[in-house]
């Protein structure tokens, strides 16, 4: 098996007397769509915050690529990409704007030719130079995931990138996605959309209440349930895992 | 520390603010303008001398200072709580991008904003009352050093704040009255006791009184004292907004 990229041992993480994720432990490996599936609240967010430096872990310890993310936080930063949840923009600066920027953030020299070539693989080549704000909700998204992708990560989250979006962007965004891996990109991706994980994940993670109830294979997941689909594993798991909760 | 990192998010806030010069640069220029016209020329013509200079004359580096002041603030406060607000600030929490460089890119650009609305505001004056600089090195040590000062402050109230009100308390209820009293518009000398002293506790006074040294070579307190008061005022707020920032106060949950 390929050395991990990410590896979560024993990570906690508390809100005050709330904890948001209970020792959890995980690793995800070099060129896999690792999925993480769970109901709001579950803590996948919190996860993707702690590991790309959005949130401190109260215990435990996060590692990329063999680097911590609290004490090599330079480097593991330079390897991780973020789309997050929310659509942030700044009403300031244009698409193009806005990559060139995000480059130097990163530490990459702005390189104007690599910031086109990123708006046109998102079909945003003929909106390089509008203010952001004019964007559609589907190309306001479709600039977060350019942005992530400015510096070249090794592994790249997408936090439920397709909430809200249309059927045809859906498509157009998990075809970018497989392009990524194909690439060589490890992507940690969260969904509520099921059939999408099981569609294109190697690997699913159900969390659920801050715990990981499983980590197993998609195609060990579905024979091992032969004949059910995965929604249907899903919400059997999360039912048991409140009926204990509530014991 | 990334260079390139730093360069460009000082660049981008120097940009920032660039893009809306009508509201940054031209806006506060009209309002003190306004300010000298009616305090300096209308006013000062019946007031004549303060502290042996003529009137229009004395209140020059007070409005300069004070337009520093607010815009320095300003700079930092509403681009970092905005960045809040609308979510862009993860572009820069997710970047290799550590709490010195953000302090040394925000407070860069307000500087420059503040240097250059601070240098119109007295190009302007000039045109009305022409005269040379006392001491240049006065003058550069407080226009530098004030408007990093406040830079500073405005990024602990940016941290601090959770809506556009708080933000608004640090420039209505804090600095623009501090600013008044600092002896903008009049040498604290002409206040009877106890007012005297208690203008002395004011840190504005003393920011306004260096850049009135370095401008005319007369001020109500030394040099040496209000470079001492701005130089204090400075670590204080540096060490709070450098802690705050380490911490990811309100930024990193």
């Amino acid at each position: 098996m390929k050395p991990p990229v990410l590896r979560c041992r024993h990570v906690t993480k508390c809100y005050g007397t709330f904890t948001a994720l209970k020792d959890l432990s995980l690793e995800v490996y070099e060129g896999e769509i690792f999925a993480l599936l769970g109901p709001n609240g579950a803590g996948k967010s919190t996860l993707i915050h702690c590991i790309t430096g959005l949130a401190k872990q109260t215990e435990g310890s996060i590692e990329v690529l063999g680097f911590d993310t609290m004490n090599d936080f330079r480097t593991t930063r330079r390897l991780v990409g973020l789309v997050p949840q929310e659509i942030g923009y700044d009403p300031f600066f244009t698409p193009l704007e806005s990559l060139m920027i995000q480059m130097g953030l990163m530490g990459v020299e702005p390189n104007r030719a690599r910031a086109e070539g990123l708006l046109e693989t998102f079909a945003l080549g003929d909106k390089r130079d509008a203010y952001t704000r004019t964007l559609s909700g589907g190309m306001k998204r479709r600039l977060l995931v350019a942005k992530a992708l400015v510096h070249d990560p090794r592994l790249l989250f997408l936090d439920e990138p397709t909430s809200g979006v249309d059927v045809e962007l859906r498509r157009e965004l998990w075809s970018e996605v497989e392009d990524l891996r194909t690439a060589g990109t490890t992507i940690v991706l969260t969904t509520h959309y099921i059939e999408e994980a099981e569609k294109l994940a190697d690997r699913i993670g159900i969390l659920h209440k801050g715990e990981l109830l499983l980590v197993e294979s998609r195609e060990s997941l579905l024979e091992r349930h032969s004949g059910r689909s995965l929604e249907e594993i899903y919400l059997e798991l999360i039912r048991k895992a409140d009926g204990r909760h509530a014991a | 520390m990334s260079a390139i990192a730093l360069k460009t998010l000082f660049l981008k806030e120097v940009r920032r603010f660039s893009k809306v010069w009508l509201q940054t640069v031209l806006s506060p220029l009209v309002t003190t303008s306004l300010y000298f016209l009616v305090f300096g020329v209308a006013l000062g013509s019946r007031l004549r001398e303060i502290s042996g200079v003529p009137y229009i004359q004395f209140v020059v580096p007070g409005l300069v200072m004070m337009t520093m002041i607010r815009d320095s603030f300003l700079n930092t406060s509403s681009s970092l709580f905005q960045s809040k607000i609308n979510g862009t600030i993860t572009d820069i929490l997710v970047a290799p991008i550590g709490a010195w460089e953000m302090l040394v890119a925000y407070v860069g650009a307000a500087m420059i904003r503040a240097l250059i609305v601070g240098t119109l505001v007295y190009l302007v004056a000039l045109s009305f009352t022409w005269f040379s600089l006392h001491h240049f090195g006065w003058t550069l040590f407080f226009a530098i050093l004030v408007p990093a000062t406040l830079a500073l402050l405005g990024m602990i109230a940016a941290l601090w704040a959770q809506k556009f009100d708080h933000l608004a308390i640090f420039p209505n209820f804090v600095l623009l009255p501090l600013a008044f009293l600092g002896g903008v518009f009049y040498s604290i000398d002409l206040l009877p006791e106890p007012w005297n002293t208690v203008s002395r506790l004011n840190p504005l006074l003393y920011m306004v009184n260096g850049l009135r040294y370095g401008f005319l070579g007369v001020a109500d307190v030394s040099p040496v004292t209000s470079a001492a008061v701005v130089l204090m005022s400075f670590f204080v707020v540096l060490g709070a907004a450098s802690a705050l920032l380490r911490s990811g106060y309100n930024l990193r949950s």
